[in-house]
């Protein structure tokens, strides 16, 4: 009994000291559990922000696969106007106008794809450093874990000893017993406990391993769009010179238009003219015809008075022939008379005196014979000279009726060929007239031509505009591209690290498991030296000793769950860091979207210089054609590859959400951990009562 | 006292003719040929029931003949016994000269032409040749001699 007595007083002090020491080592690691809950939270909560940043950059991703399939349906659109184009300029303006534009929207949503990939991939980076910086604390909470496990371990040890002295306690001993089966129970229940947080651990292992493949996965895909994207910047940087030559071959063209319209203007003026003057000429033709035909009239006119007067005077030269018969008659009666009357002289003067008067009679007939003949004579030569006249007159009748003849058949051939040059003026006004209608439409078409160069001009110049600011955009995008491909292998980097980290998490749950093993066996050997008590008064001393030893080391674990609290912190800091960052990193993405209009702005400057360089229109808008069918089919690429990023991206988001969910577990987990702290606290205040209950009431001591 | 005279033409030159030489004048209408006559007799005539050959003064004269028109004449005139015809490119006027008018031919003109001509009277302006008839009807033709 003085025995029991004694062995029962040396650890009535000890297990009251211990117990408390215990007690407030439980209640800090309950404390330092709740700190681990609230960080845990506050990891959830990061976590969750992150996720609602994914959503946003899926949503923007997605909004960018819209519009490049609008876009890439769009520039299809715009190839089939391209092609179009070579036949119309008109058309290849319009088309070139809407390549413009869809290359302007490509452009913005280039623009809002670089900042959505720079917003994502920022957010990857801060994710992958706040997993890299949980995976970091956890392998403290482990270390902490681990050594409180050790710590408890000693505890261990120390309550065998404490056991054998407790012993001689008897009845408060068997309840001590049944408190440690107990204990034991819930060792058991720990021990499932760390066994399923193992298999969480387990499997946010496995889900951080698969994020790493879908990250390399992603970084591939990064590596893809990249190649296309360059591949459509350089299209878009030969677009570019396209366009510019298409500028330069336009206001060529426009030239060349105006000075054709002028020579139509000038052309229509002269036809005009022509026009005018041919019907001046007709109209004198027509009169010319009409005094041809007068003067045919006058001509057959004179001809008939000639031919009447030419029979007049061969009449009258007939009646002249007979008047010269009469004179000629006269003339030989004259003749005769005078003859008779020289006869008769001659007898008178034979027959001397008596024929004397005979004489003067045959004197005065003589006389009178001979003037006779004189006046016939003069008749005569009167006729003869009026049957030249006649005859000259006949002769000239004649010749004027040849004359009058080859008149009329020269008048003739005059009003023929009057009549030919009427008609041939007929269709001359004709021709005019189709000549005047033919330069007015050609006049017509010309503006008409001229206006649409213009058009062309202009649109080459927009285009040219859109396509240099596509350059840039793509060189932003290119560079976004890389930037995004830098991230994605840093990504990759910390997903790996984290692997790692989930590695050791994995082992040092598999030590806690095997710790929380060792503590059901030590419980069960504590149960079994319980009954060894008594005899280990000694190396309770020993263990009193030891549990002052390892409550040193307890602190100095407690010291190290506080340094981890205190890491704890810093991380939470760190978050809130990165938080600030991303604000910081979006900042500096608004500059560089507001740069990038800048650039856009300067772009567009030097596309009004560009515009002046185009050149070679016709052969140009065939390759324009051709280069919006690599446009569309880069589109069309990186349709897939946007695709391809927000399937990724959709990865990215359920690998998040599933840690989200591993990091509930890890939550849950701890407040499981909690909970057996408190239950552990629980029955170390039990254990604590009935040793209090032995010095106030040892009647229920001394009867076990 | 004066003589009356006929005047007549033989190639642009007048001549005279006493009018108690000349039987008669008569317009030429036909002269028959006759064989063997001298160049400058045309034939023969029939002249007031009597055949009287035809002498043209013209050739008599030396000048050539020419045709016969409304006032070549025929005078028909008596040398002596003969009766001869002689044909004149007109014979008109019947005209009475002084025989003091008339004066003998020039001996310059008498060597030449001369045995034809009595001589020259000039009557107002014109120049009249007097004929020598028996000169002029001196020849030797078989045709105009057969009385001789």
């Amino acid at each position: 009994m003085a025995t029991r007595k004694s062995n029962g007083r040396a650890p009535r002090v000890a297990p009251d000291f211990d117990t408390r020491q215990v007690l407030s080592q439980a209640e800090q690691v309950v404390t330092t559990a709740g700190a681990i809950a609230r960080i845990s939270d506050e990891v959830s909560e990061g976590a969750e922000t992150q996720t609602l940043a994914l959503d946003r950059a899926f949503h923007n991703i997605n909004q960018m696969a819209a519009s490049l399939t609008d876009t890439a349906g769009q520039a299809e659109s715009v190839a089939a106007s391209a092609e179009e184009l070579g036949s119309s300029v008109n058309e290849m303006a319009a088309s070139i106008d809407q390549v413009t534009a869809n290359t302007a929207s490509l452009a913005v949503s280039i623009a809002e794809t670089g900042s959505s990939i720079q917003e994502t991939a920022a957010s990857i980076q801060h994710v992958a450093a706040s997993t890299q910086d949980m995976a970091s604390a956890s392998q403290q909470v482990t270390a902490s874990i681990n050594e409180m496990a050790s710590s408890v371990k000693s505890i261990g040890r120390d309550t065998e000893s404490l056991t054998a002295s407790v012993n001689e306690t008897g009845a408060a001993i068997e309840e001590m017993t049944q408190s440690i089966k107990g204990v034991s129970g819930n060792a058991d229940d720990l021990a499932a406990a760390a066994e399923e947080t193992s298999s969480s651990i387990n499997e946010m292992a496995a889900s951080i391993e698969e994020v790493g493949a879908m990250t390399e996965r992603l970084a591939s895909a990064v590596d893809q769009n990249s190649a296309s994207i360059e591949q459509m910047s350089r299209s878009v940087q030969s677009v570019a010179q396209s366009g510019g030559r298409i500028a330069e071959v336009a206001r060529d063209a426009a030239t060349t238009a105006t000075e054709m319209e002028r020579s139509i203007q000038s052309v229509s003026t002269l036809a005009r003219q022509a026009d005018e003057v041919t019907r001046r000429v007709a109209r004198d033709a027509e009169e010319g015809g009409a005094s041809v035909q007068r003067s045919i009239q006058g001509i057959t006119r004179m001809r008939d008075s000639m031919a009447q007067s030419a029979g007049v005077m061969r009449e009258m030269g007939k009646r002249t022939g007979d008047i010269t018969t009469i004179v000629d008659t006269i003339n030989l009666i004259a003749e005769r008379t005078n003859l008779l009357s020289l006869n008769a002289s001659i007898e008178a003067a034979r027959a001397g005196d008596a024929g004397r008067g005979f004489a003067v009679v045959a004197e005065e007939i003589r006389n009178l014979a001979d003037r006779s003949a004189k006046a016939t004579s003069d008749i005569a030569g009167i006729i003869k000279a009026l049957q030249e006249v006649a005859q000259d007159a006949v002769s000239a009748a004649n010749d004027g009726l040849r004359v009058a003849d080859e008149s009329n058949a020269l008048a003739e051939t005059g009003a023929t060929g009057l009549k030919k040059i009427m008609s041939g003026v007929t269709e001359t006004v004709t021709l005019v007239g189709q000549i005047a209608s033919a330069t007015a439409e050609q006049r017509t078409a010309g503006q008409s031509v001229v206006t649409a160069i213009a058009a062309t001009t202009d649109q080459a110049r927009v285009i040219a505009a859109s396509t240099a600011e596509q350059a840039t955009v793509a060189n932003g995008i290119v560079q976004a591209t890389a930037q995004m491909r830098k991230i994605a292998q840093e990504v990759t980097k910390a997903v790996s690290e984290q692997t790692r980290a989930s590695r050791d998490i994995i082992k040092a749950a598999q030590s806690t498991t095997r710790y929380a093993v060792q503590v059901r066996k030590a419980t069960a050997e504590q149960a079994k030296s319980a009954t060894e008590i008594a005899q280990a008064t000694e190396s309770m001393r020993r263990g009193a000793a030891a549990t002052t030893r390892a409550v040193a080391e307890q602190g100095v674990a407690a010291d190290e769950i506080v340094r981890a609290a205190e890491a704890m912190n810093r991380i939470i800091g760190s978050v809130s860091k990165a938080m600030a960052e991303q604000g910081a990193a979006a900042g500096e993405i608004t500059k560089a979207a507001e740069s990038m209009r800048m650039q856009a702005d300067q772009t567009a400057k030097a596309l009004k210089e560009q515009a002046r360089a185009m050149k070679d229109m016709s052969s140009a808008a065939a390759n324009t054609a051709a280069q919006i069918k690599t446009i569309t089919r880069s589109n069309r690429d990186h349709s897939i590859g946007a695709t391809a990023v927000v399937n990724e991206l959709a990865e990215l988001r359920r690998i998040t959400d599933r840690n989200t969910a591993g990091v509930k577990q890890t939550r849950t987990t701890t407040a499981d951990l909690l909970r057996y702290a408190e239950a552990l606290t629980a029955v170390v205040d039990d254990l604590r009562a009935p040793a209090n209950g032995s010095n106030g009431r040892p009647a229920r001591t001394n009867g076990h | 006292m004066t003589e009356p005279f006929i005047l007549f033409t033989v190639a642009g030159t007048t001549y005279a003719l006493r009018s108690r030489d000349v039987a008669h004048v008569e317009m030429v209408d036909q002269v028959t040929a006759v064989p063997n006559a001298a160049h400058f007799v045309d034939g023969v005539v029939f002249s007031r029931g009597q055949v009287v050959p035809a002498l043209n003064l013209r050739a008599r004269f030396g000048f050539d003949k020419a045709p016969t028109d409304l006032s070549t004449r025929l005078l028909v005139v008596r040398d002596g016994a003969r009766t001869v015809g002689l044909v004149v490119d007109a014979a008109r006027e019947f005209v009475p000269i002084d025989p003091a008018a008339i004066q003998p031919p020039s001996a310059a003109l008498t060597g030449l032409s001369g045995r034809y001509l009595e001589g020259v009277a000039n009557i107002g302006d014109r120049l009249i040749l007097v004929l020598n008839l028996a000169a002029t009807l001196t020849f030797e033709d078989p045709v105009l001699e057969p009385h001789t």
